[in-house]
């Protein structure tokens, strides 16, 4: 039985990333054009998770590797080039200006407070940027991963995307005649992008120590996410949303970023959060709501389907959302639902009654391990599902079977898989949906940062004020404020 | 020395006759290399320039030509010569802002073949990518044309161009075309166009445009929307460079090249003002997801202090278009928010605008009847205008639950709708919590409306998520249910003829119902069923649910 399980074909996909990385990516993606940073992301993790280190006393691999370490230090200047001097980074390089049209910006002096850079640093981006440096690290220096981040400027940007309710918006934008404004709606992602950026960054610094920034409101943060709890389990953008798997995820992973220690430990990626654990109000109701989004594929000529599907407009199969109904069959009986273990399907879906697509496998199976319950995961069947049916054969996998595979649904049909698990597949880290290398590499990164950063103000921003005290005879009042500050 | 390879390949193609379309050229856009090589192979041995005043000339054209520029008005042709010149001085600028290569912009700025030679040594050192170098004016700004057109045709009198007769008439109409031009700008300058002359002048730019693209090759561009337009000719459009390296690049239209990077110009200078919210319109309409671009418009909008009612009703027609699109419903959102304390204390206004907003939400919802932003936005509205005991509010989504049973979106809303309303709802209380504020005759209504739902549908989630929440938040038991779940349940255990189940979801209530009473044998059973027959695919839940059964809740 186990000779009829599909393989996955790991060659066939980094082809179909290869394509990617190293061609520029076609027109229909220009929807993404404001996101570009997210894009890369994507083809950089799913190149990293398709070639994991070479197992112990495994010779290396034979084949040029995709990404030839000669050109990380020039990709990551890339990265590095989207940076904001406002803290941040921005989402794509058509949002990056020439380096003279930041000029009235002075981060230094505090003026970032009130004068607008042209361009927007935004939360997703930077934490893809992150991510993408710590992906791109020179082999065997994960400690300079994050060379070239202004670590104290980002963490002031992120606290000022905190709104008053403790959830997060995605980019300040001074309007004109209302002052600044926190841009990006009611969205669970911007709440865990804003917890897994803090996690990447601040370190264990304590206050009065150079480098230390003042941590955000992470109690409001949690609040915030815990009473998203919709009355059917799930979670959504706000309360008085609809549940949506995607955000079910943010809200779990977020929780757990918040208590999550900086290093690990253990040799599961995975932590046991009190915040997690004690917070949600209702967990069994999560926990049935999540195992509720896999629903038994059937294929549109399944005998098992019924014809009265639900109703849904059945616009054209290239819009990026597609709802064609066909995609969620529901049996004539439950009791028809019953193809052997060894041959069935399984799908998951983003919402109640909402059709099959890739990316939940990941969103729904991450979740589920983050609250230590992977056995609720029927996953060979899930496996099979995303293998015979949403793999494409050029490589990648697609939003619906049958479509064309995409970058998005690409990677997080590796991430899905890799979660499980799958043999060759580089381990990944449920939480922050990178390979645990790469998690230990952003470990490593961030000390060093950090490191950086104090010894920076005992070198010079302290070297300077002790010589200014030294010349005057004593601190001046405002030195002092600043320093309570 | 620096152009080689593929730029200097691209140049080339583009000096012969090219007999592609004058218009809608569709390269990707990595226009400025051809610009760098076509400005670099120019610099030497000019048959048109007087060598022994190549450089006083140059400089005194340069300073005027920046000048001009500065004073929007069109530079002149500037010679290869020149062009090297500017372009070493170009490079000792940039070079300047970097100490450490202070000394190499000192020597470029020294002029000469010598600069030029230096200033590639340090451009190649400094690994500064070529695309950086180039002057993001050569492309698109209008004023640049005449300056642009000079420089390729000396380009072709060097490499010894075939000019036929045909080219040559076409090279003269250009000439012409350029005087002309150039004549409505002193003109304006002189405050004299009137509407018909902009209009001819526009038509003028596209025919110089198409010109230049047929005689030169289509990557010459200068033809676009916007640099045809004399009312963008004071904007020195910002042009996107690429550096090496570059990751998630994305194959799109001149156009949208173009367009962006004069909002890239706008948005640095921070300028609020029609033209602008024409340009963000004209890339919405290129792509309508790029959400700096609809943060731009709406703070163009209230710096303009333009009628919000206006900008929604234009937002209208975008969103019917764009139906999948998140941004428009963030703009919405904001416009809503600045448009609302104007008629906070009108409560007709504020109804009619309820009612105006939920006839268009409700066409949106007739495209796609779960379409998630959608249904934050109306949830949205429901709070900030206060349409919780809206009467039609709740008739609207009720239609919808008749109209598919399983739209789990319709279902959500109403329960926001019914057990959110301020009227009874205690602040703080979560959605998963009982509220012992809600009328029972609230509870009643609700129970009684799923269960109608339920038996029309008995395998649909939904309904009964919705009643399980109802319950809840009315602080019933479970086993209030217990008759309708049964329903859907014979002969459990009795064998697999006898046993029949029309809805899992009943069976799984019946699970907890049974647990709920204590009956754990029951429960069980219920449980080892499921996982056994009728909901296999979960048999991990049901597993892990029978053993949480041992353990007291």
């Amino acid at each position: 039985m186990a000779d009829t399980e599909p393989a996955l074909d790991i060659a066939r996909h980094l082809k179909y990333w290869k394509m990617c990385l190293q061609h520029p990516l076609p027109n229909h993606y220009l929807s993404n054009e404001g996101n570009r940073v997210a894009l890369a992301y994507f083809i950089i993790n799913s190149i990293a998770i398709l070639t994991p280190p070479p197992a112990g006393d495994a010779d290396p691999p034979q084949t040029k590797p995709l990404i030839p370490a000669a050109d990380r230090p020039r990709l990551r200047q890339w990265v590095l080039s989207h940076q904001h001097p406002g803290g941040g980074f921005a989402a794509s390089s058509s949002l990056v200006f020439p380096l003279q049209g930041y000029e009235p910006w002075e981060p230094e002096t505090g003026a970032a407070q009130d004068v607008e850079g042209p361009g927007l640093a935004n939360l997703p981006a930077t934490v893809f940027a992150l991510h993408l440096l710590a992906l791109l690290a020179d082999e065997g220096d994960g400690a300079g991963a994050f060379r070239g981040v202004d670590r104290v400027q980002l963490l002031r940007w992120l606290r000022r995307l905190q709104r008053a309710d403790g959830s997060f918006g995605e980019v300040l934008k001074r309007l004109p005649g209302r002052g600044w404004f926190i841009g990006g709606g009611n969205d669970m992602r911007y709440c865990y992008i804003a917890a897994s950026v803090r996690w990447m960054l601040r370190g264990d610094l304590e206050e009065g120590q150079v480098g230390w920034v003042e941590d955000f409101d992470t109690d409001a943060l949690a609040r915030y996410i815990l009473m998203t709890q919709t009355y059917d389990g799930g979670f959504a953008g706000s309360s008085q949303e609809e549940p949506h798997a995607g955000y079910a995820y943010c809200a779990i992973s977020a929780l757990s970023l918040l208590d999550r220690p900086l290093e690990t430990t253990t040799t599961t990626p995975s932590h046991h959060s009190t915040t997690l654990r004690s917070g949600i109000r209702n967990l069994p109701g999560l926990l049935h709501w999540l195992t509720s989004r896999q629903f038994t594929y059937l294929d549109p000529d399944s005998p098992l389907a019924a014809r009265d599907a639900p109703s849904s407009p059945d616009d054209d199969n290239d819009d990026d959302d597609n709802d064609d109904p066909i995609n969620f069959l529901l049996p004539v009986h439950p009791g028809a639902l019953a193809p052997p273990a060894a041959r069935r399907h399984v799908a998951c879906n983003g919402r109640a009654n909402k059709v099959a697509d890739t990316c939940y496998t990941w969103w729904v199976g991450a979740s589920l391990i983050g609250l230590g319950a992977p056995q609720l995961v029927d996953w060979p069947a899930a496996r099979r599902f995303l293998l015979d049916r949403m793999a494409h054969r050029i490589g990648g996998f697609s939003k619906y079977p049958g479509g064309p595979p995409d970058v998005y649904h690409g990677c997080f049909g590796l991430t899905a898989l890799a979660v499980m698990g799958e043999a060759g597949l580089h381990a990944v880290d449920a939480a922050l949906a990178v390979p645990v290398g790469t998690v230990r590499v952003i470990e490593k990164a961030r000390a060093a940062l950090v490191r950086r950063d104090r010894g920076r103000g005992a070198g010079l921003v302290s070297g300077a004020v002790a010589l200014g005290v030294a010349m005057r005879g004593r601190e001046p009042g405002w030195l002092r404020a600043v320093e309570r500050g | 020395m620096p152009p080689k390879g593929k730029a200097a390949g691209k140049s080339k193609a583009s000096d012969t006759p090219n007999p592609s379309p004058p218009t809608a050229p569709s390269l990707p856009l990595r226009p400025t290399t051809t610009t760098t090589t076509t400005t670099t192979t120019t610099n030497n041995n000019n048959p048109t320039t007087k060598p022994a005043t190549v450089l006083a000339r140059s400089q005194t054209r340069y300073d005027a030509a920046r000048l001009r520029a500065s004073k929007n008005a069109a530079p002149p042709a500037f010679s290869p010569a020149d062009q090297s010149l500017r372009l070493a001085t170009r490079i000792a600028a940039r070079l300047a802002r970097r100490p450490s290569d202070a000394a190499a912009a000192a020597a470029a700025a020294l002029g000469g073949a010598k600069t030029r030679k230096e200033a590639w040594r340090a451009v190649n050192e400094g690994s500064v990518p070529l695309r950086a170098v180039v002057d993001p004016r050569a492309r698109w700004a209008a004023g640049d044309e005449g300056r642009r057109t000079a420089e390729v045709s000396e380009v072709g009198v060097e490499v010894g161009v075939d000019l036929s007769e045909r080219r040559l008439a076409r090279k003269w109409r250009l000439g012409c075309l350029a005087v002309q031009s150039r004549r409505f700008l002193e003109l304006r300058g002189s405050g004299g166009v009137g509407d018909g002359e902009v209009e001819a002048e526009i038509c003028r730019r596209r025919e110089m445009a198409a010109l230049r693209a047929e005689l030169y090759g289509a990557a010459v561009g200068g033809g676009g929307r916007l640099a045809v337009d004399p009312e963008w000719d004071d904007v020195v459009p910002v042009v996107l460079e690429e550096p090496e390296g570059a990751l998630a690049a994305i194959q799109y239209s001149e156009d949208y090249a173009e367009a962006m990077a004069y909002l890239r110009a706008v948005m640095q200078a921070k300028e609020y003002s029609p033209r602008c919210l024409r340009l963000t319109e004209h890339i919405i309409g290129l792509n309508p997801a790029h959400y700096t671009v609809w943060l731009y418009r709406a703070a163009n909008v209230l710096a303009l202090k333009l009628p919000i009612l206006d900008e929604i009703e234009w937002l209208n027609g975008v969103a019917l278009q764009n139906l999948k699109n998140y941004q428009i419903w963030h703009h919405r959102h904001l416009l809503v928010d600045n448009y609302y304390p104007s008629i906070a204390d009108d409560r007709d206004a504020v109804a009619q605008f309820a009612a105006s907003e939920r006839v268009f939400v409700r066409d949106i919802l007739a495209e796609d009847t779960k379409n998630y932003h959608v249904w934050s936005y109306r949830s949205y509205l429901v709070e900030k205008l206060g349409m919780w005991d809206d009467a039609e509010e709740l008739a609207s989504v009720a239609a919808l639950v008749d109209s598919d049973v399983r739209n789990n979106s319709a279902w959500s809303h109403r329960f926001f709708l019914v057990f959110s309303n301020p009227a009874h709802a205690t602040p703080g209380v979560a959605a998963t919590e009982a509220d012992p504020k809600v009328p029972q005759a609230v509870v009643d209504r609700e129970v009684e409306y799923a269960k109608s739902k339920i038996v029309l549908a008995p395998q649909n989630q939904s309904g009964w998520n919705y009643l399980r929440g109802v319950l809840v938040k009315g602080a019933r038991t479970l086993a209030s249910v217990e008759e309708l779940a049964g329903s859907f349940v014979t002969g459990l255990g009795e064998g697999e003829e006898a046993e029949d189940v029309l809805s899992t979801h009943a069976l799984d209530l019946l699970a907890e119902i049974y647990a709920e009473k204590g009956d754990k044998e029951k429960a069980e059973l219920c449980l080892v069923r499921l996982g056994q027959k009728w909901d296999r695919i979960r048999l991990g839940y049901w597993e892990w649910r029978r053993k949480s059964l041992e353990v007291p809740a």
